[in-house]
């Protein structure tokens, strides 16, 4: 087959899987009607409805709050966390590191639960506090412990982009701001962090995007106070008008993705700018940390403390949560030990399924989407042609479908194309929607592998006589072998993790632990939930531990 | 087998324009070094060669087998022109043992298997690596892992082998042992190749012909002795051997000998210049070539001797006058003061 084949049906099945998606939403928008319905015509009328609704509005603003909120929180904690992890004497650094990225591997909802059972009104801290102080010093469900939560479980994202850009630059521009007389923090503030700046910049842009991507986290903690945020709001229109409102919901997506798109392209120019400006490296990289002298221990409580809030509330809650029968004011918890949860998962056909299914998605579907983004990798590797900036905005349209939307879509494609409907309750619809949605990511860890291999050692197969294809299959592909596997690794802790692009594709056949946890505690069976997601974190703890003992950088 | 002839290529990189018209023959069993300083396009001409970058125009061809044509719209993927390859870095494929770097040329070609180790060991061992077929490249030296790039991209019998600074990536003792053992190897065997170097020395070493590239055109080609010899232009005098340079006004100017006026006196060289007199022109002298006399003569400057330099075989004189300042060997130091210079007439290019 000559190469240009490939590269042509390659690109256009990666098109048409991207494309078929937000195309039937974009139409059904314009319907009056579910597309499948035959008095569907074309017209404005949703939009109409849409906008007209107060709740659209109220949803709207409370996500711009959410999203500004926590990047107003995420930015500053993520910059100086990397300052000090990367430039500064903190102790066990080494350890903390992989801690430090937990939040970002462990799925939203997990998280939520974890507050609601440890916070919340009735959670083991909360009964603890008002056993001590006679009340509850917080209270969990309000808009503000929404943004406060979100911001501090998205620290990690800008703790990566600016703890890289912090290893790019030379440690001498730090020294001699010490030398001339600067503290630890005023060297951070004066030196180090401006020099990141369009790295710190392109983290809050992130953040700000993720925020209208959140979806756990609102749907848990915003619900019992009627939060809603547009991503909630679009699952809770679902049966707004008894029938299915396709054409509300699609016009709901619309608005999403116009937000997220133009988000989505600024920080593609913002990363380059950043990366740019990093490039610009000293020979200095041999990194001399800076001393804290007695800062050191207040920095590493701080650090503690910040871990403490985001990792282990939650996840220490919703694991004592598993294991008690109960617990409340006057329960000694010595009493309420069970395994009874666990045992009972058994009991559930759908629940043994969705562990299952679980780890068949992460495992094999993961080998396979590593697969798929290899070869379209590899389409456009060494391509000189204006076809590979294609793949570039390609990759660039499911990163602005959050998961949710992504997964709706692509539900309407299967039954929208009746040829395609038997594939919906096959674990195929949900192994083609991860793979979708993750698709950026995906290509991002394979072209980061594919950039490694130096472009002689294929010229030199070209050479002796081999053809593209050839030289792809003996001397390409061979070479970014362990890079694939580095990639099928992380693809299969963010597949096990996540939830929201399942959820519109639940049925029976195709239950993933993510979706499930939502629609069961939809149904409030707590002790179902809790269980459930200790056997989640527990998948992805197992997967993090193998991808840090071989040395798998945890960051594409 | 018949002669590798480039015509007139153009090659262009985004506006850049690298190669600028070049031509190119190499003759069978001939070797041919592309030289040139960094920039010059020599690599870029290779890789042309070899079907790695692509011209706008001109043609490669060997006899009737045509690589590329630009008139014709003919080109030849890499894959299909059967050359042999031997990059500056090696690129050894890091996953192949040595046995299967050789072999893999062999292998595409559908050679069958007894053939295969047959043809690759009597490869190896022509370039003295026999028994290190096993090794992975990560385990050879650098001279080693040059070896087997030599080899692998000799093994399948190329018409014309492509060397891209080869030695390069050796350190400079080691480069020298090379050299040699890389001009025997390509008499013994009788091999044609084109071989890219910025190196001069290494250029007349190993080649039977040299083609001197300056910004993507030819700027002089023929044998190593003539171009450090007889050196057409102000660039390629420079260019090879260590040089002198006097600047001067010419004041006679016959097709024969050139007469240059320098701090009074009249200097005569080859004239290598049209110009007419009373211009600016240059005097170029190998170092080599300069005497030190003992009073006033022809063609002899009264120069002060500044720094002696001890260099092991022989002393280097640095003499100065003014802004000029004359570089020369010496069996022996002279005492430091005022000397005489001499530029034999037949040793002395004017441009």
């Amino acid at each position: 087959m000559p190469i240009i084949l490939y590269r042509f049906i390659v690109l256009g099945i990666a098109t048409l899987a991207v494309v078929a998606p937000l195309s039937l939403v974009v139409y059904q928008s314009f319907l009056t009607a579910p597309f499948f319905d035959h008095s569907a015509r074309l017209s404005f009328f949703a939009y109409s409805f849409v906008f007209a609704e107060e709740d659209f509005w109220q949803a709207f603003w409370t996500t711009v709050a959410i999203a500004g909120g926590m990047a107003a929180i995420a930015v500053p904690l993520g910059a100086l966390l990397a300052f000090l992890m990367v430039r500064t004497d903190v102790p066990g650094r080494k350890y903390l590191e992989p801690l430090i990225l937990i939040p970002i591997f462990v799925s939203a909802v997990v998280i939520a639960f974890g507050y609601v059972v440890a916070v919340g009104p009735v959670g083991i801290f909360s009964t603890l506090a008002k056993d001590i102080l006679g009340f509850v010093p917080w209270n969990l469900y309000s808009l503000f412990s929404l943004i406060v939560i979100a911001g501090l479980t998205h620290v990690p994202h800008v703790y990566l982009y600016s703890a890289a850009a912090l290893r790019g630059l030379s440690t001498d521009l730090e020294e001699a701001a010490r030398v001339s007389g600067a503290s630890p923090l005023q060297v951070a503030f004066n030196v180090s962090l401006p020099m990141i700046l369009p790295a710190i910049l392109f983290a809050g842009v992130l953040v700000f995007f993720l925020g209208f991507e959140l979806f756990g986290l609102p749907l848990v903690l915003g619900d019992p106070q009627d939060v809603l945020v547009l991503s909630t709001y679009l699952f809770k229109l679902t049966n707004k008008l008894g029938v299915p409102s396709y054409q509300l919901m699609a016009v709901v997506v619309v608005a999403i993705i116009a937000i997220t798109a133009p988000l989505v392209f600024m920080q593609r120019l913002l990363l380059r700018q950043a990366q740019r400006y990093v490039s610009v490296r000293g020979k200095g990289l041999k990194t001399q940390a800076l001393r804290l002298g007695s800062w050191r221990w207040a920095a590493f409580a701080a650090i503690i403390f910040w871990l403490f809030v985001t990792v282990v509330v939650p996840l220490f809650g919703i694991t004592l949560r598993s294991f008690v029968v109960t617990w409340g004011e006057g329960v000694k918890l010595s009493e309420v030990l069970t395994l009874d949860h666990y045992r009972e998962l058994v009991d559930y056909p759908n629940v043994v399924r969705g562990i299952l299914n679980t780890l068949e998605i992460g495992v094999i579907g993961g080998a396979v989407s590593v697969v798929c983004y290899t070869a379209i990798a590899l389409a456009i590797h060494r391509w000189n042609s204006g076809w590979t900036r294609l793949v570039d905005y390609l990759v660039m349209v499911p990163r602005a479908m959050p998961g949710l939307v992504a997964g709706l879509a692509l539900l309407w494609v299967f039954l929208f194309f009746p040829p395609l409907s038997p594939l919906r309750s096959t674990m195929f619809s949900i192994w083609l929607a991860y793979s979708i949605v993750w698709l950026a990511y995906g290509m991002r860890l394979v072209s980061g592998t594919l950039l490694q291999v130096a472009p002689e050692l294929e010229e030199a197969a070209r050479v002796s006589g081999a053809s593209d294809l050839r030289v792809k299959r003996d001397v390409t592909v061979p070479l970014i072998k362990y890079g694939m596997l580095a990639s099928w690794l992380l693809i299969f802790l963010i597949f096990v993790r996540e939830y929201s692009t399942g959820i519109y594709l639940l049925g029976p056949g195709t239950e993933v632990i993510g979706s499930l946890l939502v629609s069961l505690w939809g149904t409030g069976a707590i002790d179902l939930v809790s269980a459930l997601s200790v056997v989640n974190v527990v998948m992805i703890g197992v997967g993090l531990a193998v991808a840090v003992r071989l040395g798998v950088r945890l960051h594409g | 087998m018949a002669d590798l002839v480039v015509k007139d290529l153009r090659l262009r990189l985004g506006d850049n324009e690298i190669l600028k018209g070049a031509s190119l023959t190499v003759v069978p069993g001939q070797v041919v070094a592309l030289l040139g300083p960094s920039g010059s396009g020599k690599t870029t001409l290779l890789r042309a060669v070899a079907g790695l970058e692509q011209p706008h125009a001109g043609s490669i061809a060997i006899g009737s087998n045509v690589f590329y044509d630009a008139a014709r719209n003919i080109e030849l993927p890499a894959e299909k022109r059967g050359l042999g390859l031997v990059f500056q870095s090696y690129a050894l494929w890091p996953h192949r043992n040595v046995f299967d770097n050789v072999a893999y040329g062999l292998k595409l070609r559908g050679t069958p298997t007894a053939e295969i180790k047959t043809r690759v060991k009597k490869t190896l061992g022509q370039i003295g690596l026999g028994d290190l077929a096993e090794r992975y490249p990560h385990q050879l030296s650098g001279g080693q892992q040059q070896r087997v790039a030599i080899a692998r991209a000799l093994v399948y019998e190329p018409p014309v082998i492509l060397l891209d600074e080869p030695l390069s990536n050796l350190d400079a003792k080691l480069r020298e042992e090379a050299r040699a053992w890389l001009r025997t190897l390509i008499v013994t065997l009788g091999l044609s190749a084109i071989h890219v170097t910025h190196d001069q020395v290494e250029a007349m070493a190993i080649a039977d012909r040299i083609v001197l590239l300056d910004t993507g055109t030819i700027a002089q080609e023929g044998p190593p002795t003539a171009l450090y010899n007889k050196p057409a232009t102000l660039f390629a005098a420079e260019f090879m051997g260590s040089n002198n340079r006097l600047d001067g006004t010419l004041v006679e100017n016959s097709s024969a000998h050139a007469i240059l006026e320098v701090f009074g006196e009249r200097i005569t060289g080859m004239a290598r210049t049209n110009a007419a007199v009373g211009t600016k022109a240059v005097g170029v002298i190998r170092l080599e070539r300069v005497r030190c006399a003992s009073g006033p003569g022809a063609n002899r400057l009264k120069m002060e001797l500044k720094a002696p330099m001890y260099l092991g075989e022989r002393w280097e004189l640095v003499f100065a006058r003014e802004q000029l300042t004359v570089r020369a060997y010496a069996s022996a130091p002279l005492e430091p003061g005022e000397h005489f210079v001499e530029f034999p007439p037949d040793a002395l290019w004017v441009f």
